[in-house]
């Protein structure tokens, strides 16, 4: 495994990362230690409230919570940039335009082959 | 099952203490509300969860201060919290995580939410519903990417190239049109007994 490579849908796994056994500076180390507070502190919060035998209610989880909150309130942090319009346009002007000129055509040339008599209904179900 | 008078007489005490307490909270946010009005008695500044408004997700965060208190909010270090950048796109101060779904987490580890493979509190990724385990999976694959890639796209476009030479160069296993005896069946076909059919022949040696 020594010559694995990643790619955007496969990343290195931790065992993998040569900082892991190569690069244990003591800043590394700290900020380890500094995660494993946060973590440790979020556990024994959570545990406390799981094993509260007078606890009725389910346990709210407020980084769920900021999670759906950040997800459904986008747009209060929506600004128009070029690369915003850019994409609105994109995604929201251009596809009409595009499909509207597409299904006429078609549709133009298939009404003149109809009127011409050269329309091809071999196989066709509806029209 | 027999329960003492002692306890019966605490279990009810203690239920009215807890129905007083109630009817005084309503009272005190009754009597707050009054000086504001009736809107802010309902609609006021109160999220349905527990938590304040400081402890949602804010705008941009551009100075220190700010981004050491998105990051103590989101319970990250302030090393690893890393905002969207600011391009308007609706982001805010959310924190920017790498791109890793949750099966390429430890399975063995006691997780609080083990099908999740995520601990109570921990910051959720952004797109964390794409990312849960029966949907799109970044672990690392048994080859690298540009064999796999290489190899199906091969084979793919070598059935197609062969299926477009069959079209282009078509072979067939060789084949003629059905003949028949006795001049192709004149009398069979309809042809006049009295007259002479002309001769037909189908072969040649």
């Amino acid at each position: 495994m020594a010559d694995y490579k990643e790619a955007p849908l496969a990343s290195r796994p931790k065992t993998l990362d040569p900082a892991e056994y190569f690069n244990l500076s003591p800043e590394y180390r700290r900020a380890e230690e500094e995660r494993a507070a946060l973590r440790a502190n979020l556990k024994r919060q959570y545990q406390i409230q799981l094993n509260n035998p007078l606890r009725k209610e389910l346990i709210e989880d407020p980084a769920l919570t900021r999670w759906t909150y950040a997800r459904t309130n986008i747009y209060t942090h929506f600004r128009p940039t070029t690369k915003t319009s850019l994409l609105g346009a994109l995604f929201g002007v251009v596809p009409l335009f595009f499909w509207f000129a597409v299904l006429k055509t078609d549709r133009d040339e298939r009404e003149e082959k109809i009127k011409a008599g050269t329309y091809d209904r071999t196989y066709k179900i509806s029209y | 099952m027999r329960t003492s008078p002692i306890c019966v007489w605490s279990q009810v005490n203690s239920e009215r203490k807890m129905a007083a307490l109630r009817a005084g909270c309503w009272a005190r946010a009754l009597q707050k509300a009054k000086g504001q009005g009736f809107k802010h008695m309902f609609f006021g500044a109160r999220t349905a969860a527990g938590l304040s408004k400081d402890a949602l997700p804010g705008s941009y965060p551009k100075t220190p201060e700010e981004i050491a208190a998105a990051a103590k909010k989101y319970n990250m270090t302030v090393q690893d919290y890393q905002p969207y950048p600011d391009e308007g796109m609706g982001f805010g101060d959310y924190p920017k995580l790498p791109d890793r779904s949750q099966s390429e987490r430890d399975p063995w580890y006691s997780w609080d939410h083990p099908d999740l493979r995520r601990n109570w509190g921990e910051p959720m990724h952004w797109d964390f519903d794409m990312f849960i385990r029966n949907r799109v999976d970044t672990s690392p694959t048994a080859m690298d990417w540009r064999t796999m890639s290489g190899t199906l796209l091969g084979f793919v476009g070598f059935m197609l190239f062969m299926f477009y030479a069959g079209e282009v160069f078509p072979s067939y296993q060789p084949v003629a049109p059905k003949q028949y005896p006795y001049n192709n069946l004149y009398l069979e076909n309809g042809g006049n007994p009295e007259k002479e059919a002309e001769e037909v022949k189908n072969y040649k040696i």
